[in-house]
């Protein structure tokens, strides 16, 4: 093995790759050719750092130095000065408070708190031996030494609930899944990121897609499954080709297949992709889809973990929810509930977009307030200019005001605060952004992706959407709120499955922090001619 | 132009030549051994709307269905489900802008409005050249650089309507950027 003493690491995460990365690597490599330090420096890829707004970002190690909107023509710089001569080039250094508080792992206090981000930024994410080096696969070893039912109580001590939005208990459905008897079960990884302003499971699948293997064949062992089943997003491109590699890489490696590190245990995983349908985020939507059907959701119960894929007992769980699962069969259940609030333990990948400054992924513990995410983690809003409204928890999230920046983010907050965890989403709107065209798009978002199977979600998803659009041209009539409350229920009350129960939550939160944004809509609005004309 | 080139390789009463159908069984087979014996759906139809120049003939969706064993009715019903896959025949060029929350938040309707007036087309038409078909898309989870959209497998992110004309030379001279 060849040692270098330096190592540059370059993201090149779909993120990274359309903001120039292959480019700024390929002419670093050629540079540092030229310059004949090729024995010296190694040039590493990796999956996303989690600093996006930076353009094209370098870290260069032992250093610890960050470089960000890196283009090709910097590139002759970083070599001649840092690498040649050991100075940082400063014109072109990231802010250190930021990226080492982006970087550096297991920090306490607000910095970020790694368990699922572990890897992400640090490894080659496409190389397993990478990935071993830093105890991949150990966690499979140890549990392929224990008794199924010993992994489950340890899942079920930790607090472990899905990160996918809905919380439940993760040991408790993999129990219940292990209980069944049944010829075949299925453990199924949902990878259909499609929740607005969601991008945390891209960073995981393309940063650490080990992580995500090493995890489904825990969960095939622990509930007595053979075959595990990833379905990924079909926008995914690079999502699918990473795990595709992952997967063919532990099959020759012994982690996957028959007889798994000679325990007599056997596991496969396969790659099923989605053709872009939220609904099919929807757990049984998304079974249905791999059976090659519509996505159309199931009557529950029964649930998946009684009759899931193929009519056998299935576990389903998120792409953050078993990133989760090494590190807590590793280090122990008492160690993740160090971790989070009483209510929710562990950490949360959240998603921050919008107007805010250091938009990204950031891992915080559980129980992270809004303020601290927006401002602390996201440096506050761009332009600094005011918060208007922010989005919480995605489309199917609540929209709230800043008095409610203090509320501190996990399972429960809904329930106390009316401010919804989701799957992480931070999407912050400045003063400049006008709410009504933005919950119009929400309802227009909804009203598409209904799956229409059911009477109250197709129908009042277009209502809603028309109600929306003519509060926007100021064309409501004077019961289109009340309507608008009544549609809201129904649609809470009598839908089918979770998107349409969903759609409620942003209007109605919207309704109750801004009301006068509502009431002046409604007070502008006319009737247009043609219409008074029919009432006539 | 491109849609009849298609046709006509496809034979005029949109039969199937031999080797056509043997192209497809493959196709089909492979996708079994990927998949322990059985078969998605999706990535065949992926494969072959890839092939197909992003539209899944008629023809051919009734020779996938009866290597698959189901019936044309069926497959229909899948194909029409999924937005990224299509029935009718679109450009050469797929492009999906998002048009979600961060991306809404960020610019994203001007980015659209500049993009329906640079390609004279509507959402879900396609150019009279055959070159785009613009497509709106919801969120393609790269928020980090909004407002962004896709063009085929290619991402392009904090979009300005000020790139647009670029990045669609570049796709019409078939470059990547």
């Amino acid at each position: 093995m060849k040692l270098f003493s330096t190592q540059i690491i370059v993201p090149v995460d779909s993120t990274s790759v359309l903001q120039g990365a292959l480019e700024v690597k390929h002419v670093l490599e050629e540079t540092i050719r030229a310059y004949n330090l090729g024995s010296q420096v190694s040039v590493v890829e990796t999956g996303a750092l989690g600093i996006y707004d930076q353009g094209v970002v370098l870290a260069v190690f032992p250093d610890d130095v960050y470089y960000g909107n890196v283009t090709p023509s910097d590139v002759p710089e970083i070599v001649t000065e840092h690498l040649l001569k050991g100075r940082v080039v400063a014109r072109l250094a990231i802010d250190r408070s930021l990226s080492s508080r982006r970087m550096v792992e297991k920090e306490t206090g607000k910095s970020q708190q790694k368990i699922v981000l572990r890897n992400a930024g640090l490894i080659d994410p496409q190389s397993i031996d990478e990935y071993i080096a830093r105890d991949g696969y150990a966690a499979l070893a140890k549990a392929l030494a224990m008794q199924p039912a010993e992994i489950i109580q340890i899942l079920t001590d930790s607090k472990l609930q899905g990160r996918g939005g809905a919380g439940f208990p993760t040991g408790l459905k993999w129990g219940m899944v292990a209980k069944e008897q049944s010829d075949e079960k299925y453990i199924v990884c949902n990878a259909d990121e499609g929740e607005p302003g969601t991008f945390k499971d891209r960073l995981i699948l393309e940063g650490d897609p080990h992580s995500i293997v090493e995890a489904m064949a825990i969960a095939g062992y622990a509930t007595g499954a053979h075959v595990g089943i990833v379905y990924v997003r079909g926008e995914y491109f690079m999502s699918i080709a990473r795990l595709k590699k992952a997967i063919a890489d532990a099959t020759a490696y012994g982690l996957l297949g028959d007889d798994i590190l000679g325990t007599g245990f056997s596991f496969t995983l396969e790659v099923y992709r989605g053709g872009g349908a939220y609904v099919c985020g929807e757990e049984f939507a998304l079974l249905e889809s791999i059976e090659n059907q519509r996505g159309e959701p199931r009557n529950k119960p029964p649930f998946p973990p009684q009759v899931g894929l193929f009519g056998k007992p299935t576990v389903v769980n998120n792409v953050e929810t078993f990133a989760n699962v090494p590190p807590i069969l590793l280090n122990g259940s008492d160690w993740f509930r160090s971790f989070g609030t009483p209510s929710s333990a562990g950490t949360k990948v959240f998603s921050l977009s919008g107007d805010i400054v250091n938009r990204g992924i950031v891992e915080a513990p559980m129980g992270t307030t809004l303020r601290e995410l927006v401002y602390d983690f996201g440096g506050g809003v761009t332009g600094g200019r005011r918060i208007g409204f922010l989005q919480t928890g995605g489309s199917a999230g609540t929209v709230v005001s800043e008095r409610e920046l203090d509320t501190p983010l996990d399972f429960a907050s809904m329930k106390t605060s009316n401010v919804s965890l989701g799957s992480g989403v931070i999407l912050v709107a400045s003063e400049d952004v006008p709410l009504l065209p933005f919950l119009a798009e929400v309802a227009h978002f909804f009203w598409h992706e209904s799956c229409g199977r059911c009477t109250p979600c197709r129908e009042g998803t277009l209502q809603v959407k028309n109600i929306m659009d003519a509060l926007v041209s100021r064309t409501a009539d004077p019961a289109a709120l009340e309507r608008l409350g009544r549609l809201l229920s129904t649609l809470t009350l009598t839908s089918f499955c979770g998107l349409g129960q969903a759609v409620p939550l942003a209007f109605e939160s919207a309704l109750r922090n801004f009301p006068d944004v509502f009431a002046q809509a409604l007070a502008e609005s006319h009737v247009p001619e043609a219409c008074e004309e029919l009432q006539d | 132009m491109e849609t009849e080139k298609r046709e006509q390789s496809l034979g005029r009463a949109g039969v199937l030549s031999a080797e056509e159908k043997a192209f497809l069984q493959d196709v089909v087979a492979q996708d079994r051994v990927e998949h322990h014996g059985r078969v998605s759906y999706m990535d065949i139809l992926f494969e072959l709307e890839h092939h197909y120049g992003n539209f899944l003939p008629g023809e051919v969706l009734n020779e996938v269905a009866r290597l698959v064993g189901t019936s044309p009715a069926q497959l229909n019903g899948f194909v029409t489900f999924y937005t990224m896959l299509s029935t009718k025949p679109r450009g050469r060029h797929v492009i999906r802008v998002c048009t979600s929350g961060p991306c809404h938040v960020t610019g994203a309707p001007s980015i659209v409005a500049e993009l329906k007036r640079l390609l004279g087309v509507e959402m879900g038409e396609t150019t009279p050249d055959g070159v785009f078909t613009l497509e709106g898309s919801s969120c393609l989870g790269i928020c980090g650089v909004s407002p962004a959209l896709m063009i085929d497998d290619d991402a392009y992110g904090n979009l300005t309507p000020e790139d647009l004309p670029r990045i669609l030379a570049a796709k019409r001279a078939g470059g990547a950027q």
